[in-house]
C-alpha cells in the first residue's frame, strides 16, 4: 500500500503561495480602493472616497510614464479591483492553474515595470499600496522573490492537476 | 471538496473584510502631536520618507478618519486658526470651507493646482459657495519648497499670489533642479514688485506664518501633499491626494445640498 504524507513539500509551496499571494494581492487591491481617504458614510463621501483614492493611484500610474492618459485611467480604475478578485480567488484556491497563470503574468509585468523605473533613476512611488513607498532597489528585490513563487506556484500547480495528491484525488467509489 | 473550498472562499472574504474594516488602525501610529514630527509622504502624493534615505522608512500616520472624531472640533470658516487673508479666497461666511495643504515642489499639487483649483475658484470660489484657503506643508524632503513658500507667501503679502503661483507650479521641473526660485517668480512680476517680495523674504517675518500653516497640518494629521480639509455644517473632512474636478464637483455639489451630516 502507498504511503502518503499530506505535508508534502509541492503542497506547503502551493498553500505558501495561495496564502501570500492572495493576500498580498487582496491587499493590495483594498489599500488602494479604501487608502487613504476612508470615509465611508454617507454614500456619496464614500464614492468621493473612492474617486479620489482611485486618482491618486492613476496619479501614481502616470508617473510611470509609460501609458496614456487613457490607458492610465483605465489601468488606475481596473487593476484594484482586479488585484482584489484575483487575491480572493487565489485564496479561495478554485481553478488555481487560471488564476495563479494569470497573478504570474501580472507580477512579470510589474517587476518589468519596476525594474525599468528603477534602472531609468526614476524617483517615483512604486504604487505598488495605497502607502506612499520609494521605488528602491528592495522593491524590486521583492517583487522578483514575489515573481518567482508565483512562477514557482503555477508550474507546481499545473504538476498538482497531472498527478494529484493521494489525499486530494478524487474518492473511487 | 468543493464544499470546503466554499467554506474556505465564505472565511477568506469575511476575513479580508474584517481585515478591510480595520486598516486605517492598521495604519495609525502615536499621536502626532509633537512639533517636531517629519511628514511621510512623496510623489504622486509627496511624502517625506522618498529622498530621506538616512532615515527609516515610517510608516504614515492615516490622513483620514471617518468621521475625523479625534481630530480638532470641526471650525467653521470664522473659527478657523491663523488664516492668512491674502492666501484666502472667497467669502468666509461660504457653507464650505476647504484648506489644502500644499507644497509648491510636490507634482501632485501641481497637478490639483492646474487641473482643478482654477475652475474651483471660478465655479465655486468666486460665486460664494467655498471658502478656499492656501495653507503651506513645505515638505522636508523637498529642497527648495520652504524658499517656494516663502517667495509665494511674499508675493501674496503685495497682492500677487495667483500669478506667483502660477508661475511656481507652470516651472517647478526646471527650479526643482536648479533652485532658482527668485527668477521664476521675478519673470512674472514687474522689478518694483519683485524688490518687495525679496524684501519681505529677506525679512524674515514670513517663516513664523509658514510654521503655523505646518504645524497645523500636523493637528489634522497631514502626512501628505496636498491634502484638502473640507468644513461643513460642523463636520471636517480631510482628503489627502488629487481629485480631478468632476469628482469634487460631485462631491461639492452633494455636500452644499446636505441638510445636515
Amino acid at each position: 500500500m502507498m504511503q502518503s504524507n499530506p505535508f508534502n513539500l509541492r503542497r506547503a509551496i502551493l498553500w505558501i503561495g495561495r496564502l501570500v499571494l492572495g493576500g498580498i494581492f487582496a491587499y493590495a487591491g483594498i489599500s488602494k480602493i479604501f487608502l487613504p481617504n476612508t470615509h465611508l458614510w454617507p454614500m456619496f463621501i464614500l464614492r468621493f472616497s473612492i474617486s479620489t483614492n482611485l486618482s491618486t493611484f492613476a496619479q501614481q500610474v502616470e508617473s510611470y510614464k509609460m501609458l496614456s492618459p487613457a490607458a492610465v485611467d483605465f489601468v488606475a480604475h481596473t487593476l484594484p479591483f482586479t488585484e482584489l478578485i484575483l487575491g480572493l480567488l487565489l485564496l479561495i484556491g478554485w481553478q488555481l492553474r487560471i488564476w495563479a497563470s494569470l497573478i504570474t503574468l501580472i507580477m512579470l509585468g510589474f517587476l518589468g515595470v519596476v525594474s525599468r523605473a528603477y534602472l531609468l533613476h526614476m524617483n517615483i512611488n512604486c504604487g505598488c499600496f495605497a502607502t506612499p513607498e520609494p521605488l528602491t532597489g528592495m522593491t524590486i528585490a521583492r517583487d522578483g522573490a514575489l515573481t518567482a513563487l508565483a512562477v514557482l506556484m503555477t508550474i507546481l500547480a499545473f504538476v498538482e492537476a497531472r498527478q494529484p495528491h493521494p489525499w486530494s484525488a478524487p474518492e473511487k467509489v | 471538496m468543493n464544499r470546503r473550498r466554499i467554506l474556505a472562499g465564505i472565511v477568506s472574504v469575511v476575513f479580508l473584510g474584517l481585515v478591510a474594516l480595520f486598516l486605517p488602525s492598521l495604519h495609525k501610529t502615536a499621536e502626532p502631536a509633537a512639533p517636531t514630527m517629519q511628514p511621510v509622504a512623496q510623489p504622486p502624493t509627496e511624502t517625506a520618507a522618498t529622498r530621506a534615505e538616512s532615515e527609516p522608512p515610517s510608516i504614515p500616520a492615516p490622513v483620514v478618519e471617518a468621521k475625523v472624531a479625534a481630530l480638532p472640533p470641526a471650525p467653521q470658516s470664522a473659527a478657523l486658526p491663523d488664516v492668512d487673508p491674502h492666501k484666502a479666497f472667497g467669502s468666509r461666511n461660504a457653507p464650505v470651507t476647504m484648506e489644502v495643504f500644499s507644497d509648491y515642489q510636490c507634482p501632485a499639487c501641481k497637478t490639483l493646482f492646474t487641473t482643478t483649483n482654477r475652475r474651483l475658484m471660478d465655479d465655486y470660489v468666486s460665486n460664494g459657495r467655498v471658502y478656499l484657503i492656501h495653507r503651506d506643508f513645505p515638505l522636508p524632503m523637498h529642497a527648495h519648497s520652504k524658499v517656494a513658500a516663502r517667495y509665494a507667501r511674499a508675493a501674496a503679502q503685495i497682492g500677487k499670489v495667483e500669478a506667483a503661483e502660477q508661475a511656481l507650479f507652470q516651472n517647478q521641473e526646471k527650479w526643482e533642479q536648479n533652485g532658482d526660485v527668485d527668477g521664476t517668480v521675478a519673470a512674472v512680476l514687474s522689478p518694483a514688485e519683485m524688490a518687495k517680495v525679496r524684501a519681505l523674504v529677506k525679512g524674515g517675518t514670513l517663516d513664523p506664518m509658514i510654521d503655523k500653516d505646518y504645524a497645523l497640518g500636523q493637528t489634522y494629521r497631514v502626512n501628505q501633499t496636498p491634502t484638502t480639509v473640507f468644513h461643513c455644517k460642523g463636520q471636517t473632512y480631510p482628503y489627502s491626494g488629487v481629485m480631478t474636478y468632476d469628482t469634487l464637483k460631485t462631491f461639492l455639489d452633494q455636500l452644499l445640498s446636505q441638510k445636515s451630516l
